[in-house]
């Protein structure tokens, strides 16, 4: 069972004044005595390793293969959309959801999430404890300075630690700069995705 | 003759691997002479890399030019040349890349001291890797660049504590092109 977000207000004015650019990040968003049973769902979720120019982890399909992977899906869509469409001003309604496996070695490179035509308006991160804790394997957020529209410096600005239970929620945008850093020992869990309106 | 072609874009791209162009002693010569003179990059959504800029190293650079000379069978001319360090972490993105619309010739020669795992340059024609180039000291790279072609430098993982990829990355341009240009869109 998701948690259920209580304070909208003090929770869009923190998503408002976030640095560097707007975010949530939400500790025990899972029913701890429940966090076992999405463990067990996604040990039935298949995964393969994806490498490509900016990353290297193993992932779940787009869509998940598993009834109950996709009930996870959209129990969590029916929980926090609503809520984040308020706290954001987003009118965000649906989501997509993937597993996710850092293992030594892995990591996702600098990059927005932004793409034309996509759509994604927030993107998320629910790290789930990990039998082995990852070292390494923080999101960084990035600063960027935009001149004529183009990125013209970037700086390390904040580092969220993939700590089990917890839900990172980020705005998307040509500026919201993000890595998974580098995981350098143990494995590092998380269902991710985006909300979409 | 049939020439093994599909689309006028694979007239560009030609590549190839000289293993043992220079030997360990003259590579580790080169690296002392840059070794303080490397200017960081960081604009990490395109890079984060070390570099030196025209470095004055004309012999090498005459030995890559006549390597891709013998190989293209065109008459050359360096345009620039620069020196890249990648440590753990670092790395170069497509994205960093120019337009080269004047077909040059890139020759990268890998200086490093040692072979580092998965450290690789890789050749792209739109978004495709064809060519990969690993981190090979003494080795040479020799590609043909097009319009559609472009390059990236493969995450240096922090797994290899001592890894340090060093490579002198030389454009040439047939002698006679002095006013063709070079588009770079990202630098």
């Amino acid at each position: 069972m998701w948690t259920v977000l209580r304070d909208e207000t003090q929770l869009a004015a923190s998503w408002r004044r976030a640095e560097p650019f707007p975010h949530l990040v939400i500790d025990d968003a899972f029913a701890s005595e429940s966090v076992a049973g999405l463990l067990a769902v996604l040990e039935e979720e298949a995964v393969d390793r994806y490498e490509g120019e900016i990353f290297r982890f193993e992932a779940s399909a787009p869509e998940p293969t598993t009834q109950e992977l996709r009930a996870v899906r959209d129990g969590f869509a029916a929980a926090f959309a609503p809520v984040f469409a308020r706290i954001t001003g987003k009118p965000v309604t649906h989501v997509d959801m993937r597993a996710y496996a850092y293992r030594p070695g892995h990591y996702l490179l600098p990059h927005s999430d932004h793409r034309d035509g996509l759509a994604r308006a927030l993107a998320y991160a629910y790290y789930l404890p990990s039998p082995e804790p990852p070292r390494g394997g923080e999101l960084e957020l990035f600063a960027c300075r935009v001149d004529g529209g183009e990125i013209v410096a970037t700086d390390s600005a904040l580092m969220i630690e993939p700590r089990g239970n917890r839900l990172v929620v980020f705005d998307v945008s040509e500026v919201s700069l993000h890595q998974v850093r580098e995981v350098l020992a143990g494995l590092r869990i998380s269902l991710a995705g985006w909300f979409y309106p | 003759m049939v020439l093994p072609v599909t689309t006028l874009d694979e007239l560009f791209g030609a590549a190839l691997m000289v293993p043992d162009a220079i030997d360990a002693e003259r590579a580790a010569a080169v690296r002392a002479r840059h070794e303080s003179s490397y200017t960081r990059y960081a604009l990490v959504d395109r890079g984060n890399y070390e570099y030196v800029d025209d470095p004055n190293e004309p012999e090498l650079i005459e030995l890559m030019q006549r390597a891709a000379e013998r190989a293209t069978g065109r008459t050359l001319a360096p345009r620039s040349a620069r020196i890249l360090r990648l440590l753990p972490g670092s790395y170069v993105l497509a994205h960093h890349d120019g337009i080269r619309e004047d077909n040059p010739v890139e020759v990268t020669l890998d200086l490093s001291r040692a072979p580092v795992p998965d450290a690789e340059l890789h050749y792209r024609r739109r978004g495709q890797v064809y060519f990969r180039f690993p981190c090979l000291p003494g080795g040479l790279a020799i590609v043909e660049r097009g319009v559609t072609i472009t390059c990236n430098h493969c995450y240096v993982s922090k797994l290899h504590v001592a890894a340090s990829v060093v490579r002198l990355v030389v454009t040439l341009r047939d002698s006679d092109s002095a006013m063709h240009t070079t588009r770079n869109t990202s630098r």
